[in-house]
């Protein structure tokens, strides 16, 4: 539920100041703890483990029991792909358990790393990070008909594993880097997603060093955890970091330009046109693909940066230059650029990126941080509740080739994320993980597990982004209104793809808490309201996966509604319902056929019953 | 079966109030784009007498313009004719026939200023207290604090009459860092007032109702296997939703109020861009809103930014909501409620008391954005009417006395809620956040 504000004037901090120095943990180098030597050795299957279970044994606590095998294969799927295994892979998974638990949970996890899909999945993840829209945000909101070019430059550094500083680096500093590529190019993207306030009459060096005070905080947020936009106005009032270093980080990001440049596409997809005028009688001009860059100024064009006087631009304070925070390891000598930068985040010495990055993926996968503050590190954040691992997992990230794809599978190898999620102690808090966290799926996923059971489902990976239905009244409160629906298949993409009109958002996405991507955001909030019940009884595109599956449960089971109920549990829930379940819902059906026009209604709305269950939507 | 029980009686999520409050509902009558405060609220006989003259050059020292060129410039008059109103003596122009006579009921704040001359960061400020997008707007901190009164609607609702939509959008009913049920839910005036609330054509009242219990049913049993929390709220969620289902569309069906409220409010008025019967309706149903326990409610009329064509545009802008603001104060006073009913009108900055010689404008017939004084004014919900607090100076380019800050109208406005500005915090990335930030002290001249 945090979400990081840049764009803060005046921070303030109703506590007292609080003498913090380089001794706060985060701070501190990362260590390369022993694995602890623990009593359930049977259960350390990673380890995280050993490290899980010294802390639960030292509270008289276990692990709980693995869960079963079509639980953890529904995890496996909406943790690496965001989507529901079919019918097909449920009982392929089933019958391998049978012959040999370990290789077939293990064969699938490398398949599901492999999947195109779990690039989508972590992709969207890093575009909450990078703030990404495909328009303006402010007055004008002008759209972005290229930002998706960036959006799929993601998705695919992650499908191919792209080391992270790699990752990281290209998205800095890809301008920089000795004959850039065009994917090298693209990276950069990642700074161009900021807000961009175009209206008419606007202080324009105003707007221009609110965009660069925001790429600064969000670079703190992403790379090291840390709320440093505090300092913008003052030094920063409970973490060691000055306003002046606040202009100092400010320096490395004051000499850009926004670049668009044109690039080939390794796919041709069906291009964005630019709006016409209506009586713009100039025939159609082939589109030329887009990429929105960010390059540095030319040495003539370089500006100084001051510090701004209570973060007002207008009153330019002392001159500084590029440097990095003082409580942070030392800046190399040389060049002081972006790229010096992106790399010096990446020096052995960094005590924070990599535990930064490795709380993200572990909080993706447990339902909360070791850091359960993923946005703040800092003095104010809350300490990790297993300081060892964090750092264990730190270190074996940077020794594995800064590979998230070896990380993730670390994770789900464990015991501890195969744990049962079910909640035998209600009193207990899980912080120290006796058990998996349930949660519910993200707002996308919400729609794509919806897509995917009811069978609606486009896979296509990547593109131009696409617009759903929307109903007017949601379209007309922004200002520049085009809503161009999409036809065909393209209705039932991915939540991903969704056009992000920071004005209009999609309804949808917004009520299942989707961030609103004015400012970088490492955790959603996770709500729970009656805009959601009423989304998804109600909502055209939720009835119309309901109308879906049950045309063909009834076409595949006519009458024998038992049939129907068993399969539309495996499809939605991924399991056989208990007894109680099918007694519940055949007398649901057997009601509804009293009321609906006709058999397959009645199997309509008993398929709506099931894809309005908690369960459905959530991860266990 | 759906449990009849007040499920927001449990909610205990929200903050308790510091002191007694004064007002319990709001009703934010906000006027996008900068009403001009001298054709309506703030006469100025001087900047007639001075029309076509140079603006003094030590006013415009350091001063910023969205579009008027600075050196050109000239002031331009008001046509309007002021009379005086109430027992109090109030001042407002021959364009506000129906206000007037409330004269008595509201506090006219004329020394309001800010420091955004820009519309949606302007707009931003006030309605969240920043100017930056990703910050909770008032009606959501209220909520917060409050919680909804409403057993069946939205404790916060928004609803619109656009010219040309909003510059923020969404944004402009956020919750920003605040959890999302504390966001404004979008109300139409007609057909389905919120979003998926209609049952698909297909699904009867009935089969619904079977629907949801069965959902319901299937939760408890699921609660029962693995104790999550989630699923308990979860229930509780499809019940408030189901009668959000019949409270909503009830809400909306006007067809039990007297032909005498409808002629009131201007219901019936006719016009081509059908915003008087608009915004006519957008008042009736605020009132019906804040009747049914909705905490706040937001009305939105876009615009008043009246670059050009000003006199012409500010009497339409007139014509649509002088009607039906004034019945709502009748309205919310015939029934009691205006006691407890906060009501709040104003944009988010005034106009200049220069013309506007933007280049390419071939006559002056408008003002700019102007953040340096500008008109609101509050009725109801502890406020002493009958008072206009504040005055500008002789052209009415600053305020001369009682400034009140955007931060200083919020600060007021929580107290009236029975909050401590200082005290109504949210806690967000290690620090404790609030409405007016690091400003903001309460107007004591505005409270009854």
């Amino acid at each position: 539920m945090l979400r990081f504000v840049s764009s803060l004037i005046f921070c303030f901090s109703i506590l007292p100041l609080v003498a913090s120095d380089s001794d706060h943990w985060a701070f501190r180098p990362i260590g390369n703890p022993p694995v602890p030597v623990v009593k359930s050795v049977g259960r350390v299957a990673s380890p995280i483990d050993a490290f899980v279970l010294a802390k639960l044994e030292a509270a008289g606590w276990n692990l709980s029991d693995s869960a079963a095998p079509q639980l953890l294969l529904r995890r496996l799927h909406l943790d690496l792909t965001g989507l529901l295994p079919t019918s097909e892979d449920i009982h392929a998974f089933e019958n391998g358990w049978k012959a040999d638990p370990k290789k077939t949970y293990t064969a699938k996890v490398d398949e599901l790393l492999a999947s195109p899909h779990f690039g989508e999945q972590w992709a969207r993840h890093w575009l909450d990070i990078a703030r990404y829209g495909d328009s303006d945000g402010y007055l004008g909101d002008t759209l972005r008909l290229w930002a998706w070019v960036y959006r799929d430059w993601v998705i695919d550094s992650v499908n191919q594993d792209q080391p992270y500083d790699q990752f990281s680096i290209e998205q800095l500093a890809g301008d920089l880097l000795p004959n850039p590529s065009q994917s090298q190019k693209i990276a950069t993207g990642f700074h161009r997603n900021n807000l961009k306030n175009t209206e008419a009459g606007l202080d324009k060096e105003l707007a221009r060093t609110k965009q660069v005070v925001d790429r600064v905080a969000t670079t703190g947020n992403a790379w090291l955890g840390l709320t440093v936009a505090c300092a913008e106005c003052h030094d920063h009032k409970h973490d060691p970091i000055s306003q002046r270093e606040f202009f100092e980080l400010y320096a490395f990001f004051n000499n850009t330009k926004d670049s668009d440049i044109s690039i080939k596409l390794a796919k041709d997809w069906p291009l964005p046109k630019p709006a016409k005028k209506k009586d713009d009688k100039k025939k159609d001009e082939p589109v030329v693909p887009k990429a929105q860059t960010l390059v540095s100024l030319s040495e003539k064009e370089f500006r100084k940066t001051h510090i701004h006087i209570r973060g007002d631009y207008s009153r330019p304070g002392e001159e500084v230059s590029s440097a990095t925070p003082a409580v942070l390891h030392e800046f190399p000598e040389g060049k002081r650029d972006r790229l010096s930068f992106a790399n010096w985040l990446f020096s052995e010495e960094n005590p924070l990126t990599s535990r930064v990055v490795v709380n993200q993926i572990w909080q993706q996968l447990l339902g909360s941080g070791i850091v359960s503050t993923p946005d703040d590190f800092g003095t104010h954040g809350n300490p990790p509740s297993h300081p060892e691992l964090l750092d264990w997992l730190a270190t074996d990230f940077r020794n594995s080739g800064w590979s998230r794809k070896k990380l993730i599978r670390q994770i789900v190898m464990s015991s501890t994320y195969q744990q049962s999620s079910v909640n035998r102690h209600p009193d207990r808090p899980n912080e120290l993980l006796w058990r998996q966290n349930s949660f519910r799926v993200n707002a996308e996923a919400v729609r794509d597990i919806h897509l995917v059971a009811s069978g609606l489902f486009t896979p296509t990976v990547g593109g131009p982004s696409v617009y759903p239905p929307l109903p007017e009244f949601v379209t007309a409160v922004g200002r520049s209104v085009k809503w161009p629906e999409s036809k065909g298949p393209n209705r039932y993409r991915r939540g991903l793809y969704i056009f992000l009109k920071r004005t209009v958002m999609y309804p949808m996405l917004t009520t299942f808490d989707a961030p609103d991507t004015s400012v970088s955001c490492s955790r959603r909030e996770m709500t729970n309201t009656p805009m959601q019940a009423l989304t998804l009884l109600n909502d055209p595109v939720f009835f119309e996966c309901a109308e879906t599956l049950g045309r063909e449960l009834h076409a595949t089971h006519q009458d024998n509604v038992e049939a129907a109920i068993e399969d539309v549990f495996q499809r939605c829930l991924n399991r056989e319902p208990f007894p109680g379940e099918v007694a519940t819902l055949s007398s649901a059906h057997h009601d509804l056929l009293q009321s609906a026009k006709d058999p397959e209604l009645a199997m309509i709305a008993t398929a709506r019953v099931v894809m309005n269950l908690d369960e459905f939507i959530t991860r266990d | 079966m759906l449990r009849e029980d007040g499920l927001l009686a449990e909610d205990s999520s929200f903050q308790a109030p510091h002191f007694a409050p004064k007002a319990k509902r709001c009703i934010y009558l906000f006027m996008e784009g900068g009403p001009s405060q001298m054709d309506l609220f703030d006469p100025k006989p001087k900047l007639n007498e001075l029309d076509g003259q140079p603006m003094p050059e030590s006013l415009l020292e350091g001063v910023k313009f969205a579009f008027t060129q600075k050196e050109s410039a000239r002031l331009l008059g008001s046509p309007r004719t002021f009379q005086k109103y109430g027992q109090c003596g109030m001042d407002m122009s021959d364009l506000l026939p129906h206000l007037s006579n409330h004269a008595d009921d509201i506090a006219l704040v004329r020394s309001m200023y800010c420091d955004q001359f820009n519309h949606l960061p302007g707009q931003l400020l006030m309605l969240t207290g920043t100017p930056f997008r990703g910050w909770p707007t008032l009606g959501s901190w209220l909520n917060y604090g409050l919680g909804s009164t409403s057993r069946d609607l939205p404790g916060y609702v928004a609803m619109t009459t656009l010219g040309r939509g909003l510059p923020g959008g969404a944004a402009s009913w956020s919750s920003g860092f605040l959890p999302s049920n504390y966001s404004g839910a979008l109300f139409r005036n007609e057909g389905s007032p919120v979003l998926n609330l209609a049952n698909p054509d297909e699904i009867s009242p009935e089969m619904q109702k079977r629907t949801i219990d069965a959902v319901n049913e299937l939760n408890r049993q699921r609660y029962g296997e693995v104790a999550n929390p989630e699923i308990a709220s979860r229930i509780k969620n499809y019940e408030l939703a189901y009668r959000m289902q019949s409270a909503a569309p009830e809400l909306i069906d006007l067809s039990d109020e007297s032909a005498a409220t409808k002629e009131a409010y201007g219901l019936d008025r006719v016009d081509k861009t059908g915003f008087q019967a608009s915004y006519a309706r957008n008042c009736l149903l605020a009132r019906r809103l804040v009747e049914r326990g909705t905490r706040f409610v937001t009305l939105f009329l876009s615009t008043w930014d009246q670059h050009s064509k000003l006199d012409s545009e500010l009497a339409t802008n007139t014509k649509i909501s002088d009607q039906p603001v004034a019945a709502l104060l009748q309205d919310l006073k015939d029934r009691g409620l205006l006691d407890e009913t906060l009501v709040v009108w104003g944009g988010e900055f005034g106009r200049t008391p220069l013309g506007e010689n933007r280049s390419g404008f071939k006559t002056v017939t408008g003002r700019d954005h102007h953040p340096y004084s500008f008109s609101m004014w509050m009725a109801g919900g502890g406020i002493k009417g009958g008072q206009t607090l504040g005055t500008t100076d002789d052209i009415g380019w600053g305020v001369e006395e009682d400034p009140v800050h955007v931060h200083d109208l919020h600060a007021t406005i929580l107290h009236l809620f029975g909050f401590d500005h200082e005290e109504l915090t949210y806690r967000f990335q290690g620090r404790d956040f609030r409405l007016t930030d690091v400003h903001g002290k309460v107007v004591q001249k505005l409270l009854a």
